[in-house]
């Protein structure tokens, strides 16, 4: 088990104005799965590549387990990639491909054997070796693709959107498989993915990263619940965002005074946060419940979206019950104060405050 | 009734191969009637005006011509500067081509307009220029100012085959293969030859074909002293014996010939291995 550290990355490309990675520090524990979440574009897949030697930073250092990597070439750092694409070897059977980095280590014919056949099992594809990659679908070209990245014990493995080009069903069952064997095997792992979904059920931590800046870095569960910036909560999901003045557990807002709970940060300018599915919608007014009325509503199945104008804003929320309200309708909706919490206010220009 | 739509399903069967077979037919005829026509040429003399067919069939006349000295010193200067000239052109047309199919840089149009201009330029320009460099040089009359001045031409055909199988060349298979431990030498043989050998076999082909078909350069620069097949051929021509100018065609013929078949079928063998993917 390895132990990655990455500490002030920076890397720019020619003829590109804003650099694609600026002061990127990380670590990932060993045997843990580090998710670094982002859009596309915002340098994620950049760290990959330094971490595995493809491509070389600018400044800054990465380790594995306390020592400097960066002089190492990357065919003997230990850290495999894998991508969207699976990159079979469209020449060499299944079992070939799988043997191919053992071939480079030298391993015996015995070996070899033995550890494709186990390989497959790890994956759940026994008795495919004689196939050819072009014969196999999607998701299981992408097991090939895991057996033959494990195969080797490499020290970290690097995982660069591995999943976004398959179904959704093929995909959840392989985001399973990767989770079992990566703990089986205690493999440190990053996985680079622009699914927040994905991130979530997948990493002991999440890395939030937004054009080349790590935003937040944190379990799932309280980087979900309780996103330390604007920022960072927007790439979560939340859209409502409340500013104005905090005195005596009470914030002035422009939508109105909002009582808030929980230790509660400095007195005066302050920033409130509140998760979509959090906002309640009811018919009566009540605590913390502000007037609104229906914009546009959408049913999503599980849930139900609705845009409501609230006073001169508008607001995002998400029901798991759907409303008898016609779209124009009247009604309140609530933000419950144990669900309001303060974000540190990292946008200059505000583009939706309340 | 059945008899009547068998008949019918039958004749539209026949219509349908014969639509299918008689372009087939043709194009075999137009490659094989000539050298058809060589080899009854090459076999025979005294062959007069109204015969269809020679009087006399002989191969003495052919076996003499092919066995001579001056053929054999042809024939092997005509196969080292092919020989040459390809390795060459493919050494310098890789790394060319990688760079020009790969990325995309400003300024990559005039190079390859650049590249492509001695195919365009008449032979004959570009040889009389290079005739006068290559005797400053002291290259000229020699074997090595020959397979030179053969890569003007040959060097932008073999970056043009080469062009379009970067084209479709996907590097990360190369990424993938260092990061599974294969260093550069290994990245090469192991992963980037398979991909790329198909490829690799049209352009040395297409450079062997060229560099063995040139006659006025070979002619300008090597200055009669390097004597290869095409300069015997042209010597025969003018000469008009029959027999001796269909014995020489044919052996100029035997070696391209040669070289298709062997890359048709190397290419063949290739594709059924690479199957479908690629």
């Amino acid at each position: 088990m390895t132990a990655i550290a990455l500490s002030h990355l920076t890397k720019s490309y020619p003829r590109q104005a804003t650099p694609a990675l600026a002061d990127v520090s990380l670590a990932a524990e060993p045997g843990t799965l580090l998710a670094l979440l982002g859009a596309s574009g915002s340098g994620k897949s950049t760290l990959l590549k330094l971490i595995a030697g493809v491509e070389a930073p600018d400044s800054g250092e990465i380790t594995f387990d306390g020592r400097s990597i960066l002089r190492v070439p990357a065919h003997r750092r230990g850290a495999v990639l894998m991508f969207q694409k699976a990159y079979l070897f469209p020449f060499l059977s299944v079992a070939e491909n799988i043997a191919f980095g053992l071939r480079v280590q030298g391993a015996s014919r015995a070996t070899i054997q033995a550890e494709v056949r186990r390989m497959l099992a790890l994956v759940e594809l026994p008795g495919i070796e004689h196939k050819r990659p072009a014969q196999l679908s999607g998701g299981e070209q992408q097991r090939v693709a895991l057996a033959r990245a494990l195969v080797t014990r490499p020290r970290v493995l690097l995982l660069d959107e591995p999943f976004s080009s398959l179904d959704p069903t093929v995909r959840q069952t392989l985001q399973e498989a990767v989770r079992r064997i990566q703990g089986e095997l205690g493999i440190t792992t990053l996985l680079v993915t622009h699914d927040r979904g994905e991130a979530l059920a997948m990493a002991d931590r999440v890395a939030l990263i937004e054009r080349g800046e790590v935003l937040a870095c944190d379990t799932p569960r309280r980087l979900f619940e309780r996103p330390p910036t604007c920022r960072a909560a927007r790439l979560m999901g939340v859209t409502t965002f409340l500013r104005g003045e905090l005195a005596g557990g009470w914030l002035q807002s422009r939508l109105g005074a909002l009582a808030v709970c929980g230790p509660s940060p400095r007195e005066g300018r302050a920033t409130y946060a509140i998760r979509p599915e959090q906002i309640r919608l009811r018919c009566l007014p009540g605590p913390n419940a502000l007037p609104a009325r229906i914009l546009a509503q959408t049913f999503r199945g599980e849930l139900s979206e609705y845009v409501l104008q609230v006073g001169d804003a508008t607001l995002r929320v998400q029901a798991f019950q759907p409303v008898a309200i016609p779209a124009g309708g009247e009604l309140f909706v609530e933000l419950p104060p144990e669900h309001l919490f303060p974000v540190c206010d990292d946008e200059a220009s505000s583009e939706r405050p309340l | 009734m059945r008899g009547a739509n068998l008949l019918v399903t039958f004749r539209a069967a026949l219509l349908r191969r014969a639509t299918r077979a008689v372009p087939g037919a043709l194009c075999i005829a137009l490659l094989v009637g000539p050298i058809v026509a060589l080899v009854v040429y090459a076999c025979s003399t005294r062959w007069f005006f109204p015969q269809l067919l020679p009087a006399e069939w002989t191969l003495t006349p052919l076996l003499r011509q092919l066995g001579s000295p001056q053929t054999r010193v042809a024939l092997r200067a005509s196969l080292l500067t092919a020989g040459v000239t390809t390795a060459l052109a493919l050494v310098l047309g890789l790394p060319a081509a990688r760079v020009l199919g790969l990325w995309r840089f400003r300024g990559r149009t005039l190079v390859l307009l650049i590249l492509f201009l001695p195919t365009v330029v008449p032979p004959l320009a570009i040889g009389m220029g290079l005739n006068i460099l290559a005797l400053r040089l002291g290259l000229a009359g020699s074997l090595l100012g020959v397979v030179l001045v053969h890569l003007v031409p040959v060097l932008p055909y073999t970056i043009f085959a080469l062009l379009g199988v970067f084209a479709r060349y996907d590097e990360g298979y190369e990424l993938q293969a260092r990061t599974l431990g294969a260093g550069p030498l290994r990245v090469w043989f192991r992963v980037a030859w398979p991909l790329l050998g198909p490829g690799l076999t049209v352009a040395a082909l297409f450079a062997f074909l060229v560099s063995w078909s040139q006659y006025l350069l070979t002619l300008l620069i090597g200055g009669g002293r390097v004597i290869t097949l095409p300069m015997l051929l042209f010597a025969a021509v003018a000469g008009g014996n029959p027999t001796s100018i269909a014995g020489l065609a044919l052996l100029f013929a035997a070696p391209p010939v040669l070289a298709i078949a062997l890359a048709a079928r190397a290419l063949a063998a290739g594709s059924a291995e690479v199957g479908q993917q690629y």
